[in-house]
Parts: C-alpha cells; structure tokens; sequence
C-alpha cells in the first residue's frame, strides 16, 4: 500500500477496571478498502468498534485519521469526523416512516426566521433517491421501517451513513440476523460502499461472510490480535481455523466426524 | 492493492443475490412486492380512527336517548369542558408520544391557577405585593417551565420510570396546594383574581364569552345550507378524485354537464331560500338533487376513465345467502318496529320493559341485516362491476327501508326529522356511489397529482362544513328568538383549544421536534445513537405539558374567580384516557395530538348527555371505564389491521 491510510490504529488497548477488554491491537483501514474485524463472542470486537464510533476511549495506543492524531469523546464527535456506525440494533425507530428514519437528527430544514420546520418534500425526495441507489425502489418513503425486511433495513442505515458524508462505514455484525440471501444483499451493498470510495469496516464472526468481500482481515482472540493480514496472506480456511484458535476446532471436527461416521 | 480483488472474486451469495436486484432496477416503476393502498386505506390506518368513529357513536347515543343533548347549548357546554381537558390531552398525548408519563399535570392546573391569584392579592401574609397580571402572568409562566423542567431532570437524571418520579411531584403540588392556601388564606379556597388593576384586559383574551342570543344574524340559515351544501359536494369530489382513475384527455362535455349542474343546484338552494310553500319547496329540492346528481356525473365523466370490463351480474352462494338473510332481517326489523306499541315509556336503558325489548330488538336486527348486507357488498368489490353495482344498490335499499321504519314509526320529529334526513340521505348516497363505480374505473395505481388535488378538496370541504356549523352555533335568528330558545354561551377556551391542537398537529408532523417525540418515545437508544438528544427532547416535552398546564390554570382562575386548592387533582388520568382512547400508545412512539383532542371530546360527552337524559350523573364513571376499555381493544385491533395492511 503506497498512499497514506484513511485511519490507522497503532497499539489501542482498553481496560475496564482490571479487566482487559482489549490489548495490542494495530491496523489500518484505507478509503475504497473493506477491513474486516472478525472475532468470536469475547474478542473484543464490541470494544474495538465502541472505541471508534466515539462510545468508549482507548486506554492506551493511538488513532490516527489522515495521518493526524484524533480523540473522539462522543459519538457526535466521531459522526462530525466521517465515522459513521451502523449498529447491530441498526438504530432505527421501527414504527417511524422510511425518511425520517433517514433524516433522524440531521432533518433538513426550510422555514421564515426563526420558525423552522422540515422541508419534507426535499426530504422524501432525497431519501427515495439514495434507496435507489443502493438499488432498492421504496415506493412509499411513508412506509414504516418496520415492515422492511433485515436486508431492506440495512440497507437505509447504509444509505444513510453514506449521504451524510461518511468517509469510514462501520458495519456491526451486519449479517449475524439475516438468512442467506439477504446476507447476500448486505454483502453486495458493502461492495458497493466500497467501489464508492468509502472505507468500510466490518465486523463479523463469520469468515465465509468476510473472506469474498473483505481485503484486509484483522483477528481479534480473547481481546488480542492475532494479526492483520492482507487477503493475499491469507485463505477462508486458514482465516477461519485462526478465528476459533485453531487447533482446538479441528479436534472438534475430528470428533464430530468420527461419532457423524459411526451412527 | 485493488486489482485482485475487485467484484470479480466476490463470492457465489453475492452472484446469486444480484440477480434478484435485477429485477427490481428492471422495474423500478412498479414493485410487485407493494400493493396500491388507496388513500382511504391510508387514512383508515392512522391512530385517531377509532377516536372518530367513537366519537360519532356517543354523540348518537346520547343525542338518541335524551330530549335536549345535540341543542346548541348543550354542545357549548360539553365543548367548553372539552377545552381545558383538550388542552391538556394534547400536551399528554405528545409526552406520550416521547414515551412518559406525568401524573402531576392535573395537580399542576390547579397549583397554576392558584399561583397567579397567590401573585396578585393584595393582603394575607405575602405582604401586599399585589401584582398586576401583566407581571403575574409571566412569572408563573417560569414556575411552570421550572417544575416541567425539574420533572424532565430528574427522569432523564435518574433513569427512573417517569410514573414514579412525577407521582412525587403530584404528592408535592398537592401538598403545596393546601398548606400554602391554608397558611395564607386560612382556607381551602382562594379567590379574587379580579382584585388584579389590569384584570379586564386579561379577561378578554382568557375567559371572553360568546352569548349567542345577543348576536342575531337573519341570512344565518342561508348561510349555514350553503355552507354545508357546498361543504358536501366538495366532499364528494374529493373522494371521487381519489377513487377513480383520471383519464388521459379530459373530456369538455363532461365540466359543461358539471357547470350546468352546480347551476341547478345553486338555482335551487337559492330559490329554496326565497320562497315558501310545500309544493314549491318540494320542486326545488328535486331541481336540487338532479343538479347534485348531474354535477357529479359531469365531474366524472369530464375527469375520470369509463370503466370497460363491466362484467356479469354473478353471485356466489355465501353473498346470496349473506344478502338474503340481510333482507329478511331488515324487514323483520321494521315488522318489529311497528308492531310492538313504541308509545309506552322512555326509559331505553331498562331492557325489560316494552320498549326496551322492541328498541333492542329493532337494533339488533337492523344492525345484523345492514352488517350482512355491507359484508356481502365488500365481497362483491372483488367479483365484477356489475355484480358490485347491483349489490351494493340492494345495500342503498337497505338503507333506504330502515329510513322509510324510521320515518313511519317514530312519533318523536327529532327522529321523524333528523334521523329519517340522514339515513335517506345516506341511502340516496349510496346508490349514487353505486351508479358511479359502475360508469367509471376505480384506481388501482398511485397518483400524485389527483392524491394531492384529492386531499386539498378533502380539507376545503371539510372547513366549510366547520364554518357552516360554526355559524349555525354562533348567531341565532328572530324567529328563534322569538320561539324562546334557551340562551347558550360559549367562551374563547374552544378558540384556544382549537388554536393549540392544530399548532400542536403541525409541530408533530412537520418540525424537527416533532419528529424527535416520535423517536425517543419509539426507540430512545437508536434516536440518541444518530444524534437525536433524547434528553433534552424529553424534558422539553415534560415542559410543554406543564406549560400547558399553566394556561388551564390561567383559563380556570379567569373563569370561576376563585380556585379549590383541589382544583385538577386527579383530572391527570382522565387526560391520559383521553390520550389512549385517541389512539396513543401507551408506551410511546405512536399517537396523534388530533386523536388527543378527540378523546378529550369523547370524556366531556357523557357528563352533560347524562344530564341532560335525566339520569343520575354517577353513571359517569361508568361510561367513562367502558369507553376507555372499548377504546383499548378496539384500537389494538385497529392498529392489528393497520400492520395486517403494510405487511
């Protein structure tokens, strides 16, 4: 990689009290780049993501944006940066309509003086177009995000993260609740952030989801890294054997075939 | 590093999934997946439905079962009631809606009202001071945003459920009430808001009142027909452009037939207006009704698709019997109805005399051969137009024969009159509706533009219908003078009322605000994760109801002049029922403030009703449990239906 990274983390650690959260862990991200953070439950991945979407601070180590030190102390301060998170709960009101869900707290806003009210043509307008870009025709912007399917959800958290100027798109288990097909469509949508420009982070536990899609792996064990490796470094099965420690999984898969062998 | 890996690895999920993305950029002008949902539909599913129709259903029982309730003075008075219990069941509903609760709003009216009069007295303990209003009324403005705000504060500070924390500020405003009013004045009572130097001009704009037998207006019945007349047709041609499919080309022929029949209709209202007579009246009404009936054939044949698949008459075998049935019920009804002496008492609540048995007879008769007859007209909607055109104008003649029973057993002329008007009226209705869907296609796509057109003409019919009313209320003619009708007065509060809850409508739909009520009451984590501040949100909510506490108790110590030191207590549950019966959910993220003033309405119905049907004011209670009960199934299943249709 010859040009400078969008984001670069050098040695973050995190400590909640004596408990180590996280030790160690140095990557980079790069704009037009999937970064894929995998981990089963207990690496650290939900610290790892809290730390950069500006919920928690790092106890140790450095964060680096352009090339410049940065410190985020809110969410807002991450979000003003160009770090947008999408959440595993994908931070959706569900009985709220398709636009609003969208504009949720950026609500572009047209009005006389001091009297300010929600320019809501321009809104659902907006909110259609970038639907559509993401290749989802939403008929009606009225419609209530809860009667959107997993996939069609992500998607407007995705959408919106992008419109609003996100340049590092976080993905927090983005496929964990979703069946194979819509898997596929949150897959595609991340493929295309990427071809937009936009770095992506994602966050999974699943390397068959990571592998076709990412370029950079960074392995998270019980809160240590297990290294950061370019997808030329490293295949789906050794990803995967990494992930779950190893040896431990194929004596597992030894001893599943063998009683699968004799039933 | 971006060559290897680009799209062209990416893995067989991905593959397989684009082709389904295919198909919808394919498409991108229908999607197969989204049914059309017409715009009654639409409406159909918003929170404040079943408010309305409950609304019509106890206005009509009590207009049905009391000699003077549906009077203009008794309107007055269930509306004034309505104001202050409006105001503040729309400031709830918003809480509500932001997902608390405040307990201590109905305490807090009163604790305001006292404040301001504490404010401007000029003896007891507190020295005299003896504001003017001007002064007094700002400075309890800031108290009220101060408990709103501490309320907010402490919820949002603790974490705590708000049920509680605003149970602490109910017992504490209570407690402040008498031990101040007992400390000061000595008693539990204290009055004399008008010792305030610049009371009379504060009265105007709080407790102005409105006596309607000293504001004579002769063209006011002139005034009130056209209005509603007009209010009514436009009506109609809202609903026919959102139901039928607008042509390509618009047909001329069609808006000379318009014009030439709003012209019969205009020539006959006026004449109607000018000359008396029984056979010339009855010449003008029908001049009237072939110009209604003309101007809309003439709409529609100007603006809408004649239908072309009109199908055979086909019936299947459960519509026949459910049409069958239906009749025969009717029928019956009407044998009932006029074999069984009506002429006994009136005590319709007792279901063991005479006349009890034959009302409830005839009801549930009635109401079973028209429920039947209206499932059989729904099913036919989906067979053919000619199959739906005949059925739904056997629905009309059902109509039409519970209207003649009316009519011809009633010895009563409020039923005689009134009643017979609007189920004719309603017969007349449908069969004209029958006549139109069956000459013109109905919609089956979305369109922006008559939706838009459709909407306007909705809220423009509607708004004459209102000033129609409104002048009805307001002023009274000579002859009714003379006939001696009881005086009714009315007093700026419904203004004020009225005033908040469309603002309050406008502030939910369309501002920022509003759109954050929604959020933190629906999902507070997800609102604040995309930087809503939820907090500050909340506690602006807390402090819009506790300042709309503040103007009822300002509208309460310019009326009576004087104020209980109980005043409100235990009024908060009745703005909550109010809120829940107008279709808020009890735990946030879904309501309306219009449903809130509805509700509010609904509530302050029974007090006079009862009052006015001479039963014992008790009974009360009663109503007010079993509206709040029908109005929570009812909107639970409202709401079913509504997710039933988006999903």
């Amino acid at each position: 990689m010859s040009e400078t990274p969008l984001l670069e983390l050098d040695n973050i650690s995190k400590f909640y009290g004596s408990i180590t959260a996280l030790t160690g862990v140095s990557t980079q991200v790069a704009a037009g780049e999937v970064t894929c953070v995998l981990g089963d439950n207990g690496a650290g991945k939900s610290t790892f993501i809290k730390i950069l979407a500006g919920v928690h601070q790092q106890s140790e180590g450095t964060i680096r944006f352009n090339g410049e030190e940065v410190t985020f102390d809110s969410p807002r301060d991450a979000l003003d940066t160009g770090i947008a998170t999408v959440y595993q709960d994908l931070a959706m009101v569900p009985m709220m309509s398709v636009w609003r869900n969208f504009f949720l707290g950026s609500e572009p806003t047209t009005g006389i003086g001091p009297l300010k009210w929600i320019d809501t043509k321009k809104a659902k307008r907006i909110a259609k177009e970038e639907m559509a870009k993401m290749g989802i025709d939403i008929r009606d912007t009225e419609q209530s995000v809860g009667t959107l399917s997993g996939g069609e959800r992500q998607s407007v958290a995705i959408a919106r993260a992008g419109y609003f100027g996100a340049k590092i798109l976080i993905l927090d288990e983005p496929t964990s609740a979703l069946g194979v097909r819509q898997s596929g469509v949150v897959l595609k949508r991340i493929v295309e952030a990427r071809d937009q420009g936009l770095a992506v982070i994602f966050i999974t536990h699943n390397p068959r989801h990571a592998y076709p899609v990412g370029n950079r792996f960074l392995i998270l064990n019980r809160g240590r890294s297990l290294g950061s490796f370019h997808k030329s470094e490293i295949t789906v099965d050794e990803l995967t054997q990494k992930m779950s420690g190893g040896a431990e999984l194929e004596a597992l898969e030894h001893e599943l075939q063998s009683s699968g062998a004799t039933s | 590093m971006s060559e290897q890996d680009t799209p062209t690895d990416t893995p067989s999920v991905v593959a397989t999934t684009s082709t389904v993305d295919a198909s919808n950029s394919l498409a991108p002008a229908a999607d197969e997946r989204l049914l059309y949902r017409s715009i009654f539909q639409r409406l159909f599913i918003r929170p404040e439905v079943g408010a309305i129709i409950g609304i019509v259903g106890i206005w009509s029982f009590f207009w049905a079962v009391s000699e003077t309730f549906g009077t203009v003075g008794q309107t007055f008075g269930w509306l004034d009631t309505a104001s202050t219990v409006g105001i503040m069941a729309v400031a709830v509903s918003m809480l509500m809606i932001g997902g608390e609760f405040d307990l201590s709003s109905g305490a807090m009216t009163g604790a305001m009202g006292m404040l301001i009069i504490y404010l401007v007295k000029e003896t007891g303990e507190l020295g005299g001071r003896g504001f003017p209003l001007v002064i007094a009324i700002p400075l309890s403005l800031l108290v009220a945003l101060g408990i709103g705000y501490l309320n907010g504060f402490v919820v949002e500070r603790t974490g705590q459920p708000s049920f509680i924390i605003t149970l602490g500020t109910f017992f504490a405003l209570i407690g402040l009430k008498l031990g101040l009013a007992k400390r000061f004045v000595g008693q539990i009572q204290i009055g004399r808001t008008d010792e305030a130097a610049d009371f009379d001009f504060f009265r105007l704009i709080f407790a102005a009142e409105w006596e309607r037998n000293t504001h004579e207006l002769e063209v006011r019945d002139a005034l009130y027909i056209g209005f509603i007349v007009a209010g009514f047709a436009i009506l109609t041609l809202a609903i026919s452009e959102l139901w039928f499919q607008r042509r390509e080309e618009m047909q001329p022929v069609g808006l000379v037939m318009f014009l030439v029949g709003v012209g019969l209709g205009v020539g006959g209202l006026l004449g109607l207006h000018a000359t008396d007579g029984t056979a010339a009246n009855a010449a003008l009404v029908a001049v009237m009704a072939i110009g209604g009936f003309l101007g809309l054939f003439g709409w529609a044949t100007w603006r809408y698709e004649p239908s072309v698949d009109r199908g055979a008459l086909s019936l299947d075998s459960l519509m026949r019997r459910r049409l069958g049935v239906g009749l025969t019920a009717i029928v019956l009804s009407s044998i009932v109805a006029i074999a069984i002496d009506s002429s006994s008492t009136n005590q319709i609540f007792f279901p063991f005399t005479t006349q009890g048995v034959r009302v409830i007879l005839v009801l549930v008769l009635a109401g079973t051969g028209i429920g039947l007859i209206a499932m059989a007209s729904q099913a036919a909607l989906s067979v053919n137009a000619a199959t739906k055109f005949v059925v739904t104008s056997v629905f009309a003649l059902a109509i039409g024969i519970v209207a003649l029973t009316v009519f011809v057993d009633s010895s009563d002329t409020k039923f005689r009159g009134s009643l017979f008007g609007v189920v004719l009226a309603a017969a007349v209705m449908v069969l004209v509706w029958a006549v139109t869907t069956f000459r013109f296609e109905e919609r089956r796509t979305g369109s922006a533009r008559a939706d838009h057109l459709g909407v306007r003409l909705l809220a423009l019919g509607s708004m004459l219908l209102f000033v129609g009313l409104a002048f009805r209320m307001l002023f009274i003619t000579a002859e009714e003078l003379a006939a001696g009708v009881p005086p009714a007065k009315t007093s700026v509060r419904l203004l004020w009322f009225i005033l908040f809850t469309i603002v309050m409508m406008w502030v939910l739909a369309r501002t920022r605000f509003g759109s954050w009520t929604f959020a933190v009451g629906g999902n507070k984590e997800a609102a604040r994760q995309v930087g809503v501040p939820a907090a500050r949100t909340k506690t602006q909510l807390f402090m819009l109801v506790s300042v709309a506490a503040w103007f009822v108790g300002l509208l309460v110590a310019f009326r009576i002049n004087s104020i209980q030191a109980n005043n409100g207590d235990g009024q908060e549950f009745i703005f909550i029922i109010a809120a829940v019966v107008g279709g808020t959910l009890l735990t946030g993220g879904y309501g309306t403030a219009f449903g809130g003033a509805i509700g509010a309405c609904i509530l302050s119905i029974p007090a006079i009703g009862i009052s006015s049907a001479r039963w014992n004011t008790d009974w009360r209670f009663l109503i007010v449990g079993v509206i709040l009960l029908l109005a929570v199934v009812s909107n639970k299943f409202l709401r079913n239906k509504a997710e039933g249709i988006r999903r």
